[in-house]
């Protein structure tokens, strides 16, 4: 029990590593504010986490004795983003942890020149300014009590190069950077923020996850047998499991971790060891 | 009902629902301060249903607040269901959203509760109630935005001594539920005097302050109750006694203990604070038929589980009691411990351990270890080495020779002798002899070994006969005639080999030393054989005593610390190196000798330990720089025994730098010469030194402590009191003071065990480790204020500028009548630092910053050292007139910033820089024809003295040379002569011989105060 008594916001928390951090925080003691868009978004090629999903999380969560609070919230509107905070504050009275993942794999699948304006500007509104949004609506009250962690989850392709996924290269690229600028600013007032880099995550139907297939599509690669050729790079010759995100996540969020801020952490299997 | 009703007490007895912190806040020393402000700004209700349907809004139409709902997969009442709860119930508000929050918690089975949190300010508790009540009716309850002003945050509390609270848990609550059997219906008045009654039994103050709140007053802020305790009073005095003060208490004066009333129904449970509103908080919660429910919050930082339990315990005693009022003559009947409490608080103590070993003389057990290591050296001075065997023969010899002298067993034999061999093997004679030895240091003014000589009825003393003054019926021998006459003896003897039957029990006296009394003229303690061998038998096994080790006798023979030296280390077959006077008066010339003898066992009191350590550092230094490769290695010490006086263990961060605590075990004892030199040992460590830790340790096995107050009723841990002693180490008595033993040395009625009434503070801990706090006479007085002059002085020694610290009570000037706080700092000043007012202010800065006002010294003197008595302590009556730092400007008689004498000097430059010396030293003008001594030099300012003519560049002076030479212009010749000779090649010599010097003025003020001077003593 290492989060007891913490309270986490958790954005994209219907599926994926977003459930399997909640469920695992959960398990670990933790409250919860559980956040996802919990709805599809033009542009975006594949359906995104629905309320139903965003639901059941939360029971997966309340199961393990966490308090929750779940809500939709689309991380590229402002006034939302302030709102959330607000009532997770109103409900938990502080935030000790913050979980920025929600993020979008497509639209991708181009060369740098031909990503449409639109295209370009979606994908670093949520994968990279949400974050920011988040961290500036939550940081205040960590500040104040001397006391909080940020996990912004980036990606391998926040580290290295992918071909046709120059925006969501850029976009966590971007999400290193603000890691490491943002754990300075926040270093005095002992509020930490670090990095996860996660590399290829299957698709564990058990966190209703989706990632990699649409990562899939957006390169034409078959369907059936993309995890083979996915496969072929790891080193261990496994796919990142999402709880193995959860558990590097939760060790982030804990205070054995106290003394990390600005690190940056994979989560790869050694891809980016080659 | 109170808060307890749907959990229970863990093992811990905590109650489970209660948030502990997470690891982090621990680590981090608190939790967010953020968090335990609200915390103590909040209140909550929990009201339970069956029925919670009707709940029909989640949001208020009006307002921005509103209800949330969650599901527990758990029914009410099991492990997880509670957790749940107890997070939402102490789960804080914050004060710039909605003043409440409402929670509803639905179980599986079918049960919820409301629980409502809110800011005790805005929402009154009946505003809660109303609120409830709408919420449940599936009612908007229309609840207005937060006023935006927050509330005041937690009062600061005051340190609770007798608590012993861990400040790195401070914010953790916890709990436990007292029994309330017997209480009437409005039991507010009897637990207020419970509360008091206990309080004062804990402070041992006559009155105390308790905190009451009413909550079900609109807006309760806490009051003050001052209630005066006479325990000769029944009940009705007490109760009748209550002086509420109405002011709001100031920020420091938060009662350490309250009252907190609370009034509710079965399904509804208020919890008027989300954290303790006093330290240590009673609340009664009674329900409308009347029954009342009694529970304790404490805060961990404040108070201690171990410690709230047996408090806890003591109120309800003290409650049955004063409810039962005409059953209970006065209040000192009223017993807050039960027996079996008692029993086991005498156990920690070390009541039921015992030696199990048989009672033995000393010469005995001597002769046995002579037997098994006849060739071992045994002693060991500057001219000779003598081994056990010889030891033995020669000791022999001194016993034979005092039987020709007419001394029978059991006389007392006077022992006057400077350190060397002829002193050990004289003692051991005198036991062999079967008397009792009575040491008096050579260096006592006459009239002080007449008085002994007299009050002890001496007919024989082994010493110097010139050197002793001429009493009628008093005869002086030289140990060299004693041992003649011996051999004699022997010699006439020889035709009857069996040895004569050995005279003497292990009940008799071993030795006679006198020690200060409170009142004025010394007392002689009767310390029989028995008890020393008892010491040896419960130390020599945890310290591995044995023939490998080196001791040194550093201490006079006139104080008990020699005792545990000469014996300690020949009744386990080691070395004994006896350390020469003047290089007990030299640090670096004992550090040399410890270094080349490889001592391996050392015996310090810590102030004689604080120029130790320095002289360790220079060693160090000298060698580490190349500059001299002659310079001695560094030191063999195993253990390393503190005694004498309190230590302060910020003394041992320099060794601990140098010398591991694995390789050189550090122990520091408390004991007493009424107890056979020790009690307690406490092995200290780094993490000790990092804690400022105070314990003196547990009791040696055979010996026990209980701490009493001044009934003799023992207290619990915590609780300060009157250390007593009981066990094997208690002395005999006062020699020929029949009263005085009978007032110091008590006798339990039952068991008709011993116990000596020490004088000394202190509390036991719930682990069974004592606590030093100083002498009960040490406490003083300042404009009404209790102040403990230690407490200063570790706040001072605390600062990293000053070495060591000493506060005393100075009289103001020109009105004797108005005291004032003097205090004395040793500064570590390295080259370059600020100027030493600048330091002392500094110093003084931070003492405000951490004492009240009244405890902060009115003045602070740097000085270049805490001066010593002979034996080491502390000596107040030696430590300069004071510096008032007030005046910013007068910084002192000597200007510190006082330009070096420049370089090729007149010839009379060495007389100035000399005198320079001594005038920075001694803190007065200083003229060629002043003699050193009259002007308040003392043996630590010789060694100042001479380490600064070494920083100069001047000649090396020995400090047996500056005793020779201590009248100004003798000493400039001397300094003058010797730098000549060393310019052309014959070394100067001085004249002196091994003697100690004649005695000075300056000395013989501070033997005449000979005894256990501790720090802080009152002058």
């Amino acid at each position: 029990m290492t989060l007891k008594g913490k309270t986490a916001v958790i954005t994209g928390a219907a599926r994926g590593i977003g459930r399997a951090c909640a469920v695992r925080f959960a398990r670990e003691g933790a409250d919860l504010v559980l956040l996802d868009i919990a709805a599809d978004l033009p542009g975006v090629g594949y359906p995104l986490g629905s309320r139903d999903q965003l639901d059941h999380t939360a029971e997966l969560c309340e199961r393990e004795g966490a308090a929750v609070l779940a809500a939709p919230l689309d991380v590229r509107d402002p006034a939302g983003v302030d709102a959330a905070v607000a009532a997770a504050l109103d409900r938990f009275h502080g935030i000790d942890v913050l979980v920025n993942n929600a993020g979008i794999a497509a639209p991708s699948g181009r060369a740098v020149h031909e990503i449409g304006e639109p295209d370009w500007a979606l994908m670093l509104d949520v994968d990279l300014s949400g974050a920011w949004r988040m961290i500036k609506a939550v940081a205040p009250g960590m500040v104040e009590r001397r006391s909080g962690s940020v996990i912004n989850l980036s990606s391998t392709a926040g580290l290295v190069g992918y071909r046709n996924f120059s925006a969501y290269v850029a976009a966590k690229h971007g999400l290193v950077g603000l890691t490491r600028a943002a754990a300075l600013d926040y270093a005095p007032h002992r509020v930490r923020v670090n990095a996860l880099c996660p590399g290829s995550v299957r698709d564990d139907p058990l966190v209703e996850g989706r990632m990699l297939v649409e990562i899939a599509r957006s390169l034409d690669l078959p369907a059936a047998g993309h995890e083979e050729i996915f496969l072929r790079d790891q080193p261990t010759n496994a796919l990142i499991e999402p709880t193995a995100v959860a558990g590097a996540a939760a060790w982030l969020a804990g205070d054995d971790a106290w003394q990390m801020t600005g690190a940056v952490l994979t989560v790869d299997g050694g891809f980016t060891s080659r | 009902m109170g808060m307890t009703t749907e959990t229970s007490p863990d093992a811990a007895g905590r109650v489970a629902f209660l948030t502990p912190p997470t690891p982090a806040q621990l680590r981090r020393g608190t939790s967010p301060p953020a968090e335990a402000a609200w915390g103590w700004a909040c209140h909550s209700l929990i009201v339970r249903t069956r029925d919670p349907a009707p709940v029909e809004f989640v949001r208020s139409r009006t307002s921005g607040w509103r209800l949330w709902e969650t599901a527990v997969p758990a029914p009410h009442g099991s492990a997880a269901a509670r957790e749940r709860l107890g997070r939402e119930a102490l789960r804080p508000v914050r004060g710039d959203g909605c003043p409440v929050r409402a929670v509803l918690l639905r179980y599986a089975d079918g049960v919820a509760d409301l629980v409502l949190v809110a800011v005790r300010r805005w929402v009154p508790r009946a505003a809660l109630e109303q609120i409830a009540d709408l919420v449940l009716l599936g009612q908007d309850p229309d609840v207005p935005a937060s006023p935006g002003e927050p509330p005041p945050a937690r009062h600061a509390w005051p340190t609770v001594g007798w608590g012993l609270g861990d400040p790195q848990r401070d914010g953790i609550v916890g709990t436990r539920s007292l029994a309330a059997h017997g209480l009437p219906a409005d039991s507010r008045e009897i637990l207020t005097g419970a509360l008091a009654l206990t309080l004062a039994r804990y402070t041992g103050e006559a009155t105390v302050e308790v905190g009451r709140a009413d909550t079900d007053t609109p807006r309760w802020e806490p009051e003050r109750v001052r209630v005066q305790i006479d325990e000769d009073e029944g009940p009705a005095a007490l109760l009748a006694g209550f002086d509420v003060l109405t002011a709001a208490p100031p920020q420091q004066a938060v009662p350490p203990v309250g009252l907190l009333t609370t009034s509710g129904s079965p399904d509804r449970t208020y919890l008027p604070s989300l954290r303790p509103v006093f330290p240590l908080t009673l609340h009664a919660a009674t329900d409308p038929t009347g029954t009342t429910e009694l529970t304790c919050w404490f805060d961990e930082g404040s108070v201690c589980p171990d410690v709230a339990a047996t408090f806890c315990a003591a109120v309800e005693s003290a409650a049955a009691h004063l409810a039962s009022a005409p059953a209970v003559p006065a209040l000192s009947d009223i017993p807050l411990l039960a027996p079996d409490e008692t029993a086991r608080i005498l156990r920690l103590g070390g009541a039921d351990v015992r030696l199990d070993v048989p009672p033995e003389r000393i010469d005995r057990r001597f002769e046995k270890v002579a037997r098994r290591l006849p060739d071992a050296v045994a002693l060991a001075d500057e001219n000779e080495e003598v081994t056990y065997r010889q030891l033995d023969e020669r000791a022999e010899r001194v016993a034979a020779g005092l039987r020709e002298l007419g001394a029978a067993p059991d006389d007392l034999v006077g022992l006057c002798l400077d350190r060397d061999t002829a002193l050990v093997i004289a003692m051991l004679g005198i036991l062999k002899a079967g008397c009792a030895y009575v040491p008096m240091d050579a260096t006592y003014p006459p009239d002080r070994l007449r008085y002994i000589a007299e009050d002890a009825r001496l007919r024989l003393v082994i010493g110097a006969p010139e050197r002793f003054p001429s009493l009628d019926g008093v005869e002086v021998v030289e140990p060299r005639e004693v041992d003649r006459r011996g051999a004699r003896a022997q010699d006439a003897a020889s035709e009857r080999p069996s040895r004569r039957p050995r005279p003497g029990s292990p009940d008799s006296a071993a030795y006679v030393i006198y020690t200060s009394g409170s009142t004025g003229r010394p007392k002689g303690v009767v310390v029989p054989h028995r008890n020393v061998a008892a010491l040896l038998d419960a130390t020599s096994g945890d310290f591995a005593l044995g023939p490998e080790d080196v001791w040194t006798l550093f201490h006079s023979s006139a104080f008990d610390f020699s005792v545990w030296e000469i014996w300690g280390c020949l009744l386990t077959g080691g070395r004994l190196v006896v350390v020469p006077y003047w290089t007990a008066r030299d640090p670096d010339a004992f550090h040399r000798l410890l270094a080349e003898r490889k001592v391996t066992v050392l015996n310090q009191t810590p102030s004689a330990f604080s120029q130790l350590v320095r002289a360790d550092q220079t060693a160090h230094a000298v060698r580490t720089a190349g500059a001299d490769r002659t310079a001695h290695a560094a030191l063999s010490v195993r253990l390393l025994v503190f005694g004498g006086e309190p230590l302060d263990v910020n003394l041992l961060t320099p060794w601990f730098a140098r010398y591991s605590p694995s390789r050189c075990r550090v122990v520091n004892m408390f004991g007493i010469t009424e107890t056979t030199v020790h009690v307690t040992a406490q092995t200290v460590t780094p993490a000790d030194v990092a804690a400022g830790s105070r314990s003196v340790g547990r009791p040696l096995p055979g010996w026990s402590v209980s701490v009493r107050d001044t009934r003799g009723r023992v207290l619990p841990p915590g609780a300060a009191g009157e250390i007593h002693v009981a066990g094997a180490g208690v002395a005999s008595g006062y020699l020929r003071r029949p009263g005085l033993t009978a007032r110091r040395f008590a006798v339990e009625p039952g068991t008709g065990v011993r116990r000596y009434r020490s004088g000394d503070r202190g509390r036991l801990r719930p682990d069974g480790r004592l606590d030093h706090l100083g002498r009960l006479d040490d406490q003083v007085k300042i404009r009404g204020h209790r102040v403990e002059l230690d407490e200063i002085r570790s706040v001072l020694a605390a600062h990293p500028a000053v070495r060591a610290a000493l506060v005393v009570v100075g009289a103001a000037e020109g009105d004797a009548a108005e005291q004032r706080l003097d205090g004395y700092v040793v500064l570590d000043r390295p080259d370059g630092a600020p100027a030493v007012l600048d330091v002392t202010r500094a110093v003084l800065d931070e003492a405000r910053r951490i004492l009240p006002p009244y405890m902060v010294p009115a003045t602070l003197t740097a000085v270049p050292e805490i001066p010593l008595t002979p034996n080491g302590k502390p000596d107040t009556a030696r430590l300069p007139a004071p510096t008032a730092l007030a005046r910013p400007h007068s910084a002192g008689p000597v200007p510190d910033a006082a330009p070096p004498p420049e370089d090729g000097a007149e010839p009379d430059g060495l007389a100035a820089e000399i005198l320079d010396i001594w005038r920075r030293q001694l803190r007065t003008e200083v003229t060629a024809s002043d003699n050193f001594f009259e002007l308040g030099g003392n043996s630590l300012l010789v060694i100042r003295v001479l380490t600064a003519m070494r920083e100069r560049g001047l000649p090396a002076v020995t400090p047996r040379d500056f005793y020779t030479h201590s009248t100004a212009d003798r000493f400039i010749r001397f300094v003058g002569e010797k730098r000549d000779a060393s310019a052309g090649d014959a070394p100067a010599r001085d004249g002196g011989g091994d003697r100690p010097p004649p005695r000075n003025p300056a000395d013989e003020s501070a033997t005449a105060s000979h005894g256990r001077n501790r720090p802080g003593h009152a002058r």
